[in-house]
């Protein structure tokens, strides 16, 4: 029975007191990036430092939705890679990611939405991504129980389908790197809390950390929704903005929704997780914050909104509820720098909660960069400065609001 | 968990009664020689450290009051002076 023996993904590695690289955090775009550091540049001395247990952030708490439906020419190329790469890396890690390629519907419920949907739709299609406009009828075929009467507030008025979405395993991702990284040198430390940068004439040096002071010459900082509390350790501002988002599940029930779905105007996506539950997420608390703290009100207010849209699914009970970080930039799209300030200082940070579907693209450019110093192409778009330069990326219509500012 | 906040007329009420509005960051800069760039900077750039920091809140679900309040978004929680 030599199948059923466990076996350690990754190895446990002593602690070395200088690496050439060290990346501050434990997730998803922490682990791509030494992943890939090791694999594609042959970087092997690189540190993943862990205050936690790696997948303590996002990657372990999303709701693990994939999709390259963007709104700009730049984000739609990155997250159109991104979902490429599941397959990619389910071989190559030797490892099953789970990638369930179910499409992803949004409902709208607006004129407005739906001249946007006709936009995005012909963006996709334009650079070769799938999606097609859909009636409330065919909406309604996809998605069992989904309410188009006049009977809604906001009644449906169309959907965008986007065939090449779905959902993959995050916790498979996690530790399917982590397996990787492993296996290429990378070493992993857990509970091992980054406490403090040094630098020495305009150059990162290393850091302070729980377990002692770990010098490198390059410095990852992947830390997720604490990225801005980590950049805040030398002083750095950043536009991020630490938001708790919640996400919940049901008990499980027989499989009837077959696609991911989500309704801007009901603050609402849902999808039926393999085992049979509705994973469904909601919206965020408004105050900055680095807390997992989930609330009944959103509990309620999730309730409301999905038998809203769904009526068949009143007096199914949730199960559990958990939240995590959402790193909100003003524009909706990513911050990917390199030498920010610093030689050798690197930030991949402002992800959202659109970080999942892209951790493993990331990882890839963010090691790319780190290894050679020079910006890839496909990260121009995504540097801080934009935001000085009054050049926002376009994901969104207007500047974000978060908190108030004048 | 959520979490109450204190309301100089209403006392201690949910913190879904209120309104974030931001960390209490001083003046705005005057408009005079403000650069683009620095404009950019006071409307988007924050330094959000793990410690108390002064807060704006509206209290829209009860008084109408804007006030200040000291909170540590490494705890979410109000901190007592
Ligand atoms: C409820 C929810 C739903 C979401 N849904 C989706 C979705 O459907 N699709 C999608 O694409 N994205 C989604 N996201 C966003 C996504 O989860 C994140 O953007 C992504 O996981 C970020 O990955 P990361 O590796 O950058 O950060 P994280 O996974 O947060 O990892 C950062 C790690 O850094 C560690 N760390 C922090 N500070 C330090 C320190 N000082 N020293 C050492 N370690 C430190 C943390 O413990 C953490 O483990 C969702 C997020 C949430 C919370």
């Amino acid at each position: 029975m030599s199948y059923l023996r466990l076996r350690r993904l990754w190895k446990p590695s002593p602690l070395k007191r200088r690496y050439e690289v060290v990346i501050i955090g434990g997730g998803i775009h922490g682990l791509a990036t030494a992943y890939y550091l090791a694999r594609h540049h042959g970087i092997r001395d690189v540190a993943v430092l862990e205050s936690q247990y790696i997948g303590f952030g996002g990657s372990g708490r999303n709701t693990a939705i994939v999709r390259a439906n963007q709104r700009t020419v730049e984000n739609v190329r990155l997250y159109e890679e991104g979902l490429k790469l599941w397959r990619v890396l389910t071989d190559e890690l030797d490892y099953n990611l789970m990638f369930f390629n179910c499409g992803v519907l949004g409902l709208g419920h607006s004129e407005a939405s739906v001249s946007a949907f006709r936009m995005l739709c012909n963006t996709h299609n334009f650079l070769g991504v799938k999606s097609e406009l859909l009636d409330p009828q065919q909406c309604a075929e996809m998605i069992p129980g989904l309410d188009i009467s006049d009977r809604l507030a906001f009644p449906v008025q169309a959907g965008l389908y986007h065939p090449p979405g779905g959902v993959v395993r995050h916790d498979a991702v996690v530790w399917g790197l982590a397996k990787g990284a492993s296996a290429h040198g990378v070493h992993i430390h857990q509970g091992c809390e980054v406490q403090g940068i040094d630098t020495e004439g305009g150059r990162v040096t290393g850091v302070r950390t729980t377990l002692g002071p770990i010098g490198c010459k390059r410095l990852g900082i992947m830390a997720g929704g604490y990225g801005g509390a980590v950049a805040a350790m030398l002083g750095m501002e950043l536009p991020i903005h630490p938001l708790t988002i919640q996400a919940m599940v049901t008990h499980p029930l027989k499989p009837f929704l077959h696609h991911v779905f989500s309704s801007g105007a009901y603050h609402v996506y849902a999808n039926q997780t393999l085992k049979g539950e509705i994973a469904t997420g909601a919206h965020m608390d408004p105050q900055v914050n680095y807390t997992n703290d989930a609330t009944a009100y959103y509990l309620k207010h999730q309730a409301e909104a999905l038998t809203e849209l769904i009526p068949a699914l009143r007096g199914v009970r949730f199960m559990r509820i958990w939240a995590g970080l959402a790193d909100m930039t003003p524009d909706m799209a990513p911050i990917m720098e390199g030498n920010l300030g610093y030689d050798g200082l690197f930030l991949d940070a402002g992800w959202g909660y659109f970080g999942f579907k892209s951790g493993p693209v990331a990882g890839k450019y963010m090691a790319e960069y780190m290894a050679t110093d020079e910006r890839p192409a496909m990260l121009r778009a995504f540097q801080l400065k934009r935001f000085l330069e009054n050049r926002y990326s376009g994901e969104t219509a207007a500047a974000m609001k978060y908190g108030h500012w004048d | 968990m959520t979490f109450r906040l204190t309301c100089p007329v209403c006392g201690k009420r949910d913190v879904y009664e209120f309104t974030f509005g931001g960390q209490e960051r001083g003046p705005r800069p005057g408009q005079e020689g403000l650069s683009a760039e620095d404009h950019f900077r006071w409307t988007q750039y924050r330094l959000i450290p793990y410690a108390p920091g002064e807060e704006w809140w509206y209290h829209a679900q009860g008084c109408g009051l804007w006030f200040k309040t000291t909170r540590d978004p490494a705890t979410n929680r109000e901190v007592e002076e």
